[in-house]
């Protein structure tokens, strides 16, 4: 039995066994080159594992890589050791393939001397824990993360771990930072009594909660909330509240939800700050600008898998 | 759980993908109703903010003789915003930006102003790490520092504070000069705190070129005389001298392009390996360089250095005046508009290795490009089969505008017969990562902010370039000296850079 090339995954590529598909980029850049199309400097091979329904966005997204040049390979689950190829010039999807099979049809695809990412997008635990030993950096994007969460943890000392929803919260964690920059506001979160965090996806909020108790030095006492909302995107927060001695230490998404702003409550600590590019495209761009372990990112994650809504 | 250990007296920006914010500043600029900051200045600080590379506390004061509220300061940051940092109308950035500046009106040889600047400082609450930017004619840089030391601007008030000033270009007219306002500027503030800027340094292709020789293995065994036959560095201008008629006159080529931006960039290609990347470490191998560089006149004469001056002629399309004709020249000028140069160093590493530098007004396209060629293989064993002469191996650092490096080397032609060619190799900042390159003045306004002065002039380094530059200048002066000589606008210079070079067995790469 053979399987079926996913209907609206790389609609202006070329279904090829996967034995001709080498063959089949070379043609490709050779045509686009005879096209004079411009050439982004190659950096790495992404590869998107997941459900048909979520590969789709993922490879515009990576069409819409604005600054650096990939080669995607985009790996659908399925039962057959023998999968069904399409390829464009810079992308392959790969459908159908037993997860029994998958780390071999990345090792045949990655391209050679540069790093490969895979991006998580769903599928069996058993697959994720062996692409560890493939894949420079693994990059967790599910909707219900725990089981894979724990997955990592065991597998941090293997490869370089990150959840996409990390990439999300960085300017947040920037702009709490620059608050911290600020002598006064370090002395008052040594008084720490409470933290309110309000966001619609709750893993995005353990994350960030995960990060606060696993960075800065937590009060004995010092209570721990987070509150469901209804916004978009899911993937933002909506606010995050410091209860300490003076006025509270705070993040809050503006109307508009263009920018948030950061207070710590004297007018001179107050600052806007552009929630910036939330696509899935900028968020996967900005991941795979890096290439090491992320401690930071593993203390948050042990300390996030502890905390319950 | 445990806390981790962090980086730093801020325990949140361990492992954060942030680069380094500056510690709270004031940010007072002298010159704030003048054409640099509105083109430059206050664009760069939007996109800094923007990037949330700003401090939490930041203020920024102008400070100009026109007369400004706070408001119209304000105004003309969003005026400048839509004429020249792509920002058609006010963000919440920019709104946020606006509310930090403030202004304040005054001569800068008044006393009375700099009082006004410390209440205006203390009436905004501006932190006390102050950033004083000299946006202004250098005439007045040493009358500034005079009033800043007086009005006790120069030193901080607390523990916290620190005290920097930017310095821009032209540092000084000749050695003497510029030994003058060192010293004036040292009397007050220590080297740590003087920025003297040069925006070549801030470019992209610049900075990488320090990467490229130094963060790769492969480039720097063959970075040396037994394999470098010799280097060229040009940077042409298709403009005149515009609306710089008063300024250019007094300056010229060799000052406004040679004793800086050429001397900094000759001096990246040719210095040694620094030990770490850190300030003093690059700028003391970037001042081997220009101490081991050969003097450019001997008995008097600057042989090695062409100088000449644009006649009318054609560039971009349309007919151009000779530089005699332009608004607010001289008609009996000798100021030159080209310059042409031939440099040794006296180092093992480049022993006989020539770096011509060229730099005009006037020439046929606008490009700033570094040229390293190398030797030849001695021995062209495919010259029975391919007759053609190998063209020698040749990389080139494309500065502006297209910035990016190119390798030239031979290869075979596809088909049976051994026949070559060369071929180019290219990158691209611009295609290769999609991403636009940070203008040169965010990226030297932030590390003034976080006081990195890598990218920076320091005293030692300008002293020595005049050094080398001043006697030309006098050579030029003397009696017997050759008057400039002249080429056609649009063309590549004057016949006598030709012969500068030719007389080495080269020629001038045809851009």
């Amino acid at each position: 039995m053979t399987s079926k090339m996913i209907d609206g995954l790389l609609p202006s590529g070329h279904d090829v066994k996967f034995s001709e598909i080498e063959a089949a980029f070379a043609r490709l850049a050779h045509d686009r080159r005879r096209r004079r199309a411009p050439t982004r400097a190659t950096i790495a091979t992404v590869i998107v594992i997941g459900p048909p329904e979520r590969l789709i966005p993922a490879a515009e997204a990576i069409e819409h890589l604005g600054d650096v040049g990939v080669r995607a390979i985009l790996i659908s689950e399925g039962t057959q050791a023998e999968a069904v190829a399409r390829v464009t010039d810079t992308a392959v999807a790969v459908s159908g393939l037993a997860p029994a099979y998958l780390n071999n049809a990345v090792a045949a695809l990655r391209l050679s001397s540069l790093p490969a990412a895979v991006w998580w997008r769903g599928g069996s635990t058993t697959a994720f824990s062996d692409l560890a030993n493939l894949a420079d950096r693994l990059i967790m994007d599910v909707d219900q993360p725990d089981d894979l969460w724990t997955a990592a943890v065991r597998l941090f000392d293997r490869t370089a771990f990150t959840d996409l929803r990390w990439a999300a919260l960085t300017r947040w964690r920037a702009a709490l930072a620059h608050l911290f920059d600020l002598p006064n506001v370090r002395r008052r979160a040594a008084t720490l009594k409470a933290v309110t965090i309000d966001a619609a996806d709750g893993a995005s909020a353990r994350l960030f909660a995960g990060w606060l108790k696993s960075s800065m030095p937590w009060p004995a006492g010092a209570t721990m909330t987070i509150r469901g909302t209804r916004t978009e995107p899911a993937s933002s927060l909506e606010s995050v509240t410091l209860e300490c001695d003076g006025p509270p230490i705070s993040l809050k998404m503006r109307e508009g939800r263009a920018c948030f702003e950061a207070t710590a409550g004297a007018s001179e600590s107050e600052r806007i700050v552009p929630t910036g590019e939330t696509s899935l495209s900028s968020l996967i761009g900005e991941e795979l600008g890096v290439r090491t372990r992320d401690l930071a990112f593993e203390r948050a994650l042990v300390a996030a898998r502890e905390i319950r809504l | 759980m445990t806390v981790p250990q962090s980086s730093g007296t801020n325990p949140l920006l361990d492992g954060l993908r942030i680069e380094p914010t500056p510690a709270p500043t004031a940010l007072v600029i002298f010159g704030a109703s003048g054409d640099l900051t509105r083109r430059k200045l206050l664009p760069a600080l939007y996109h800094l903010s923007r990037a949330q590379r700003l401090p939490a506390r930041f203020t920024v004061v102008g400070v100009a003789r026109s007369e400004m509220t706070d408001d119209q300061f304000r105004d003309q940051l969003h005026d400048s915003l839509r004429e020249f940092g792509g920002v058609a109308r006010p963000d919440d950035v920019s709104q946020a930006l606006a509310r930090r500046l403030y202004y304040v009106q005054g001569e800068m040889d008044d006393a009375g102003l700099y009082q006004k600047l410390v209440a205006k400082l203390k009436e905004c609450g501006a932190p006390d790490g102050v950033l004083f930017y000299l946006a202004v004619p250098p005439t007045v840089y040493g009358t500034i520092a005079d009033q800043l030391a007086a009005a006790h601007l120069t030193g901080p008030q607390s523990a916290d504070g620190w005290r920097r000033i930017i310095v821009e270009k032209p540092f000084g007219t000749d050695l003497d000069s510029a030994k003058a306002l060192n010293q004036r500027l040292h009397k007050y503030l220590d080297e740590t705190q003087i920025f003297r800027i040069d925006h070549y340094l801030g470019k992209e292709t610049v900075q990488n070129l320090l990467v490229f020789r130094f963060a790769n293995g492969m480039f720097e065994p063959v970075w040396n005389r037994r394999y470098i036959d010799h280097v060229q560095i040009t940077a042409a201008e298709t403009v005149g001298v515009e609306q710089r008629a008063a300024y250019y006159e007094g300056a010229g080529a060799l000052r406004d392009m040679v004793q800086n931006h050429l001397m900094q960039v000759l001096a990246l290609v040719a210095m040694e390996p620094p030990i770490t990347f850190s300030a003093e470490n690059v700028r003391d191998r970037k001042l081997d360089v220009i101490l081991s560089m050969q003097p450019f006149v001997t008995n008097g004469d600057a042989d090695h250095v062409v100088r000449a001056q644009y006649s009318a002629g054609w560039v971009n399309g349309g007919p151009v005046p000779g530089y005699r004709e332009e608004a607010g020249v001289s008609h009996d000028s000798t100021t030159e508009t080209y310059v042409a140069l031939r440099a040794y160093l006296d180092s093992w590493r480049w022993a006989g290795v020539p770096f011509y530098v060229r730099t005009g007004k006037r020439l046929p396209k606008r490009t700033t490009e570094i040229a390293i060629q190398f030797r030849k293989p001695p021995l062209h064993i495919f010259s029975h089969v391919s007759p053609t002469p190998i063209s020698p191996n040749l990389l080139i650092v494309n500065v502006q505008p297209d910035e990016g490096i190119s390798v030239r080397f031979e290869a075979k032609l596809p088909g049976t017969r051994m026949q070559l060619a060369p071929v180019m190799m290219n990158f691209r900042y611009g295609s290769a990562f999609g991403r636009p390159v940070p203008e040169a003045y965010e990226t030297l306004l932030l590390d003034a902010m976080l006081g990195d002065a890598t990218l920076y002039a320091r005293h030692d380094f300008v002293e020595a370039s005049w050094a080398l530059i001043t006697p030309i200048h006098q050579a030029w002066a003397s009696p017997r000296a050759k008057p400039p000589a002249t080429y056609e606008a649009g063309e590549w210079g004057p016949s006598e850079a030709d012969e500068l070079i030719a007389a080495d067995g080269r020629r001038w790469r045809t851009l």
